[in-house]
């Protein structure tokens, strides 16, 4: 039933989700198709964000008070609920950005020792 | 803020919406647009979830899906009205069954009496003789161990005695305790009006105070509030009502209830008869005679103490004290046990009933799921469209296990309350059926419904509901898609087929287990009915009465016999009349008494204590109880006459070799001078039916004076005739003389046939829920097989079978099936025969015509149920049946 995967696309790491979706809502209040359009525009369609996966992270991100939503009206003239980042978010985000930089670095003196270890 | 359904469902619509819109602007058509955008988007529903389960805590989420599935078993189930009603009812009957038995089991092992907390875990201590004979302890020895051992909380004693309460016409038989003064607060046993009976009760010898039960004030005192002070007779002795106990309390004598407790120290007023060795102990040295085997030890261990604990230090007590005894009539040794399995009271013969019983219910239950398993299986079968379309949309194995699981338990939940309904009404049915078989003794059953047989019979439905869910759910959870999606719905699989063939091979088996044991217990039953006790008690009356209740000594007592066994011998109607101390059959062994033989040597430790019995002339005569040797007594034997004896034929071979041989041999009864045998009859059955041949002598009633006697009298007319003539008798003679019974003798005997009647009701129940159980299993089982092979048979009439050929094709299959499983069954009946030898009479585990009985049931049920369904399928037209291949 699966489609088979577009070989051009990356799969997302696992726990990058929520740093992602925060970091796009950095740009403004979005709401959920609007996040994943963003995703991949910026990541130059290479990441693409299954809808089966953003909206209960969206839903458990705001459920922690990282976000708040609130309803309005889309460009598309449709009810849509936007989704912002909030002040706690704001600090989860930099905290996550941290940790994401200290994991390339990780993974990059594992994959090439060389270079690692002139650091 | 938690999002409603209605927030979860915009949510997702707008973001369609906008993917729409999206595609519709890059110009695909609106209509691709729309699909495109679902595709991409998933299975809604399972996002929804998911949105959902995010707000949810794990558990309520968990909590969440199995309401649901819940919800969906209870719609699935009532639709298939007839699967679940089927269900339903195969599981009430098993598990009622078992709710039953267990109430029962628990109610002997966990708390055999009523009102007693932690009863089960009583001890009981008894002494064995150097030969083997359980004895009471005597008083002094009680008082011994009691204020010696530091193993018990508080040791205290009690013995069984029969009462007669009131004076004149309206006196009546109860059962009581003689108890010692720490009774009730070692039991914990609280008085709801008054006080209990106290240690310095038994302090104060001959005090005469009594404590009755909250059924003997109700029943018999009209519940009077003032009864406290006021005085009741027992055995025509005052006595000061100080206490009634709380109404749950009956004693400590399991099955009987007992109504009155007095101190112990009071016995030497009381002159009950007590099973002893010597055969005259005066009445004052009842309580310091240390062969006058009394008391029942009974405490709690201290915390910490263990039972071998407690038994090592009793022999340390016992071991100096026992030597100074004759070791045959002494206990030389003290045992301990757990008041459940006590070889002393009613547990001794309830115990083997309700092992028998359980495992009964056991076989019932695996029978039931069995059953319930092929049904879930056949239905799994129709089902698998709807399981295939689950797993194309998604769901995990896991789920549909799961989801299978929940409609079996929900399957189950009803079964179990009906079952549980059903016990609860069916025990005092029980109870009350085996209370009037008592009657008019008095008996007791401490059976109660409690939150504990509430747990069980929720375990039992669940394992069942998990044994007979969880294979057939795994099988249908198995279906390839590829199957499903050609509609493949024929069961080809070889698992599935091995798994019902194991169904009906294991089905034959249990109910062939289940039909030996019933069919065993019902011939054990008309055996014992049947069974030759040895005498004859029909129209023969039984009327007792006790001489002392109206003040009568030994000598005005003799008189009294003299004139009523006259005056009954002139009436025309009475065929025959004598006086007999004893009613055989009475399930106790009345009266041991320790003889020795003239010119015989005992082995050292042989046990020459034996039954007796006293009786007048005629007796023999009146119950039809053969002569084989010598004569009978009569009126020759009195004071001045020589010391006479009647001994039964297995007595008279032990140490003579023949009847004749000991007519004129002399034994010496413990106590008393030489007597000569004058003549042998033939043996009865004393105390049980089931007993061997034992032992058993008459003493004459003219040397050997009793006031306690009942009158025999057999007469020509109806039984209840007589009894009203031979009650008469009595009167006449003394009209203010207590009747304490007067009835026809069989109901005397009646008792020894209870427990045989109780066992084989409840095994005929359990044999009839197995039969019908296995008879529908089973058919429906093979007779589905032969069903699925409709196809089959189309194919062999199509290329020219005959009818009769494809019958005998599946009724062959059947029976090969049915083979296995009689076989099986049948070691296992041989190999569990053992379990019903202790409640077994006059059939040995292995009968065969049970056994042949069961088996043709089995294969009649096998047989009709290939034939009939292989019979309609080869009359559906062969183009029918290959339609569908």
């Amino acid at each position: 039933m699966a489609k088979s995967p577009d070989p051009e696309r990356l799969e997302i790491l696992q726990g990058t989700l929520d740093m992602l979706i925060l970091r796009t809502l950095q740009w403004g209040p979005r709401h959920g198709h609007g996040i994943g359009q963003a995703i991949a525009t910026h990541s130059d369609e290479l990441l693409k964000v299954e809808t089966g996966s953003l909206y209960p992270a969206l839903h458990r991100l705001e459920k922690r008070g990282w976000l708040a939503s609130e309803w309005g009206i889309s460009e598309a003239n449709h009810r849509a609920k936007f989704y912002r980042l909030t002040a706690a978010g704001k600090a989860q985000l930099a905290r996550e950005q941290d940790r994401w930089s200290q994991f390339v670095h990780a993974i990059g003196r594992v994959m090439n020792p060389a270079k690692a270890g002139k650091d | 803020m938690r999002p409603d359904e209605r927030d979860l469902d915009d949510e997702i619509r707008g973001h369609l919406a906008i993917s729409i819109r999206e595609r519709i602007d890059r110009g695909e058509n609106p209509e691709a647009a729309r699909l495109a955008a679902l595709r991409e988007f998933g299975y809604v529903p399972r996002l929804r979830d998911e949105m959902r389960r995010v707000w949810y805590s794990r558990g309520s989420d968990a909590m969440l899906d199995l309401a649901s599935d819940v919800r969906y078993a209870v719609r699935a189930l009532v639709k298939h009205r007839g699967f679940s009603l089927t269900v339903i009812g195969v599981l009430t009957l098993g598990i009622g069954l078992n709710a039953a038995v267990f109430t029962m089991v628990k109610g002997m092992l966990l708390s055999p009496l009523a009102g007693v907390a932690n009863s089960g875990r009583l001890v009981v201590l008894y002494g064995e003789t150097s030969t083997g004979r359980q004895l009471k302890l005597s008083y002094p020895d009680y008082r011994h161990l009691r204020d010696s051992n530091d193993a018990f909380v508080d040791l205290f004693g009690s013995s069984l005695v029969t009462i007669n309460l009131g004076r004149g016409k309206d006196a009546r038989q109860l059962s009581g305790e003689v108890v010692t003064g720490n009774y009730f607060q070692a039991l914990g046993v609280r008085a709801q009006l008054g006080r209990t009976l106290l240690p310095s009760d038994e302090a104060t010898p001959g005090q005469p105070v009594v404590v009755i039960s909250d059924g003997l004030w109700r029943r018999d005192l009209g519940a009077d509030p003032d009864i406290i002070g006021r005085t009741i007779d027992l055995n025509n002795v005052p006595l000061t009502v100080v206490g009634v106990t709380d109404p749950s309390f009956h004693g400590t004598i399991v099955s009987y209830d007992v109504e009155v407790f007095i101190p112990v120290t009071m016995t030497p007023q009381f002159r009950f008869n007590f099973e002893r060795l010597n055969s005259r102990v005066a009445p004052a040295e009842i309580l310091s005679d240390p062969y006058t085997y009394i008391l029942s030890p009974h405490g709690y261990l201290r915390p910490g103490m263990s039972l071998a604990g407690a038994a090592a230090q009793v022999d340390t007590i016992w071991a100096a004290r026992a030597g100074e005894r004759v070791a045959e009539e002494s206990p030389q040794q003290l045992r301990l046990s757990r008041f459940w399995n006590a070889p002393t009271g009613g547990q001794g013969f309830m115990l083997p009933t309700l092992m028998v019983l359980s495992a009964m219910g056991l076989l019932v239950l695996m029978l039931a799921c069995a059953n319930i398993a092929g049904l879930v299986l056949v239905r799994g079968l129709s089902r698998r469209g709807e399981i295939a379309v689950r797993l194309a949309l998604g769901a995990t194995r896991a789920r549909i296990v799961r989801l299978l699981v929940i409609e079996n338990l929900v399957l189950a939940a009803p079964g179990a309350v009906i079952g549980l309904l059903l016990a609860w009404r069916s025990i005092p049915l029980l109870v009350g059926y085996a209370e009037q078989m008592a009657a008019p003794q008095r008996i007791y059953f401490n059976i109660d419904l409690s939150s504990l047989d509430l747990t069980f019979t929720a375990v039992v439905a669940c394992v069942c509901a998990l044994v007979f869910g969880l294979v057939p759910a795994l099988q249908s959870s198995r279906i390839s898609l590829v199957s499903a999606i050609n509609e493949d719905a024929s069961p080809r699989g070889a698992a599935r087929n091995r798994l019902r063939t194991g169904l009906v091979v294991a089905q034959v088996a249990v109910s062939l287990l289940l039909l030996v044991g019933s069919g065993l217990a019902t011939r054990s039953v008309e055996a014992a009915r049947r069974a030759d006790p040895g005498f004859d008690g029909d129209r023969v009356a039984a009327i007792h009465f006790d001489l002392k209740q109206n003040g009568y000594d030994e000598a005005r007592g003799r008189a009294f016999y003299e004139q009523l066994l006259a005056a009954a011998r002139l009436d025309p109607a009475l065929e025959a009349v004598s006086l007999a101390q004893y009613t055989p059959l009475a399930l106790i062994d009345s009266r041991m008494q320790r003889v020795a033989v003239e010119g015989y040597a005992p082995r050292s430790g042989e046990d020459l204590s034996f039954m007796s019995n006293t009786v007048a002339p005629d007796y023999f005569r009146t119950l039809r109880i053969p002569l084989l040797a010598g004569r009978s007594f009569d009126d020759r034997d009195d004071e001045a006459g020589g010391r006479v004896v009647v001994v039964n034929h297995t007595l008279a071979e032990r140490f003579w070799g023949s009847a004749d041989a000991a007519v004129g041999q002399r034994i010496q009864i413990t106590g008393s001078d030489w007597s000569t045998v004058i003549g042998v009859v033939a043996d009865l059955k004393y105390s049980r039916i089931n007993e061997g041949p034992r032992p058993y002598f008459y003493q004459p009633l003219t040397q050997h004076y009793r006031s306690a006697m009942i009158l025999h009298a057999r007469g020509t007319e109806a039984v209840d005739v007589v009894v009203e003539r031979a009650r008469r008798h009595v009167l006449a003679v003394d009209p203010q003389l207590p009747i304490l019974g007067a009835k026809p003798f069989v109901q005397d005997t009646a008792g020894a046939f209870i427990f045989y009647d109780l066992t084989a009701f409840m095994l005929f129940i359990f044999g009839a829920a197995g039969m019908l159980l296995a008879a529908l299993g089973t058919y429906g089982l093979v007779s589905y097989t032969v069903r699925q092979s409709t196809q089959e048979i189309g194919i062999r009439m199509a290329l020219g079978a005959g009818r009769f050929s494809v019958v005998r094709g599946f009724l062959a299959r059947g029976l090969r099936l049915g083979a296995l499983g009689a076989v099986l069954g049948v070691a296992a009946a041989f190999l569990l025969g053992g379990l019903l030898r202790h409640v077994l009479f006059g059939v040995s585990a292995t009968d065969p015509v049970s056994f042949t009985q069961a088996l043709a049931l089995v294969f009649g049920v096998v047989t009709a149920a290939s034939i009939v369904p292989a019979w309609r399928a080869s009359r559906t037209s062969p183009l029918n049946a290959l339609r569908h291949l």
